[in-house]
């Protein structure tokens, strides 16, 4: 493992408001009777994870390092896949790849188009 | 995309000669970290034995800059756990793992 | 994966899956940076959707099936050890999938590592879990944990023993850490009591712990089982802790 950090790992406002909501597939899930292991985004994540090693934004060994390091410093208590999408996000964040206001934004504006739905 | 050819692509690209063989005894060298390194801490220092011959590609620290990099061998590297660990109990467990030509030395 | 069927109980009525109504934040965070990451030029979405329709294509079952084949066909399994990657195509798999040339994460060099009755491989990927996607479907939690990554190389018996294999002393135990660019699968050891049996039957006893190292098979063991552990253990507990999570 390297000395010096990966990744800034100082705690992003958005991201513990996210968590702080504690609402993991592994806790609500059971809620509605839904079995199924994974949330319906986790093939979506994975497949982002690609993309993004490809381009070259984030290749795999640095999102892994960062993840490795913000899961013990930040996450620690969010369980898998949620850890997992939020180490990710709070990497492109650090990197500049996202703004922290635009994905608030965007966020607004997704989910009253999947509630007008 | 980015478009870099699979190493299962550039088997016999014949860029570098492999200098090692299954069955040679080889050290990992302890080179100083240039970022992304993949050797192992464990290994270095440590002596073991080429299992087998993999594939040529890029080595990582190249690719990882995105360069028109070296092409070189990679091998398999057998290693004893006694050699790995201090007071490792057993004598026949061994741990292989994989090496680009420039990180390893003849034994 | 889709979301499960479940029907009523011995009614006639046919009860709609169950799904979960409400739109966590955790869903709209995943749409929104994806949407933003598109837009920054990061990706396309035609990429993004080709390895979505990927990940959602495999599985471990094509790993029991290439096992299952392997003992039964002494011929394919010599063609398995010489040229894993070739050999997958003969089940269906293709290691260029979907870019033409693999995934950034899974490559194009897939070796399987023969057990014998005195040697037992077991796989791990210390720098950041990788993992033969193709064959095996996403890997497990408790594989990508700093736990078991920095601990099965280390003390391979005590984390198998964990896993509830134990095995003798003479049994020669050999980690593979795969750290650069070839994938792994272990090939295990066919067990007695599985004469005659067709490739189906042997396949339902090849789950994924066998193929990565920490179970072996045997007639009967059809599922993986493994504690469910909420709380979340940090990495530098005590050594004893169990490596699942």
């Amino acid at each position: 493992m390297s000395v010096t950090s990966n990744v800034d790992l100082r705690p992003i406002a958005l991201l513990e408001a996210i968590r702080s909501e504690g609402k993991s597939w592994d806790v609500i899930a059971p809620q509605y009777g839904v079995t199924n292991p994974d949330p319906p985004w986790k093939t979506s994540l994975v497949a982002m994870c690609e993309c993004l090693a490809i381009s070259g934004a984030v290749p795999t060994l640095d999102r892994r390092r960062a993840e490795d390091e913000l899961a013990q410093a930040v996450y620690n208590d969010v369980p898998a896949p949620e850890r997992q999408l939020l180490a990710l996000v709070h990497t492109m964040l650090r990197r500049g790849l996202v703004m922290e206001g635009d994905l608030a934004d965007r966020m607004r504006s997704v989910r009253s188009r999947l509630e007008a739905a | 995309m980015k478009r870099t050819k699979a190493p299962h692509a550039r088997k016999s690209a014949g860029n570098a000669p492999a200098r090692f063989k299954v069955g040679d005894r080889v050290r990992v060298k302890d080179l100083p970290n240039m970022f992304y390194s993949r050797t192992q801490m464990y290994a270095r220092g440590v002596s073991g034995t080429i299992a087998a011959c993999t594939y040529q590609d890029l080595i990582p620290e190249d690719e990882a800059f995105n360069q028109e990099g070296r092409l070189e061998q990679y091998y398999i590297v057998r290693f004893r756990q006694k050699d790995l660990w201090e007071e490792y109990p057993s004598e026949k467990d061994t741990l292989q793992t994989e090496f680009p030509d420039r990180w390893l030395e003849p034994a | 994966m889709q979301t499960t069927h479940q029907h009523a109980g011995g009614g006639h009525e046919h009860k709609a899956a169950p799904t979960v109504e409400e739109i966590t934040d955790f869903e709209v965070l995943e749409i929104a940076v994806r949407e933003l990451a598109i837009e920054h030029g990061l990706f396309t979405a035609e990429d993004h959707r080709r390895f979505t329709e990927w990940a959602e294509s495999i599985g471990p079952a094509a790993g029991s099936r290439l096992v299952a084949k392997a003992w039964t066909d002494p011929a394919f399994k010599a063609r398995l050890l010489a040229d894993g990657t070739a050999a997958c195509k003969e089940i269906g798999i293709d290691w260029a999938e979907p870019t033409g040339f693999g995934t950034p994460s899974d490559y194009m060099n897939f070796r399987v590592l023969e057990d014998t009755p005195t040697l037992h491989h077991v796989i791990v990927c210390t720098l950041c879990s990788c993992y033969p996607r193709p064959l095996l479907g996403m890997s497990p939690e408790w594989y990508r944990s700093t736990n078991y990554r920095r601990r099965l190389v280390r003390w391979p018996r005590e984390v198998l023993a964990e896993f509830g294999l134990i095995l003798p002393p003479e049994v020669e135990i050999r980690v593979e850490d795969s750290n650069q660019k070839c994938r792994f699968m272990v090939l295990p050891v066919r067990p007695s009591g599985t004469e005659n049996w067709t490739e189906e039957q042997l396949a339902a006893i090849v789950t994924r712990d066998c193929m990565i190292g920490v179970a072996l098979p045997r007639p009967g063991r059809t599922a993986d089982v493994h504690p469910v552990h909420k709380a979340r253990h940090p990495v530098h507990s005590s050594p004893s802790m169990r490596a699942a999570e």
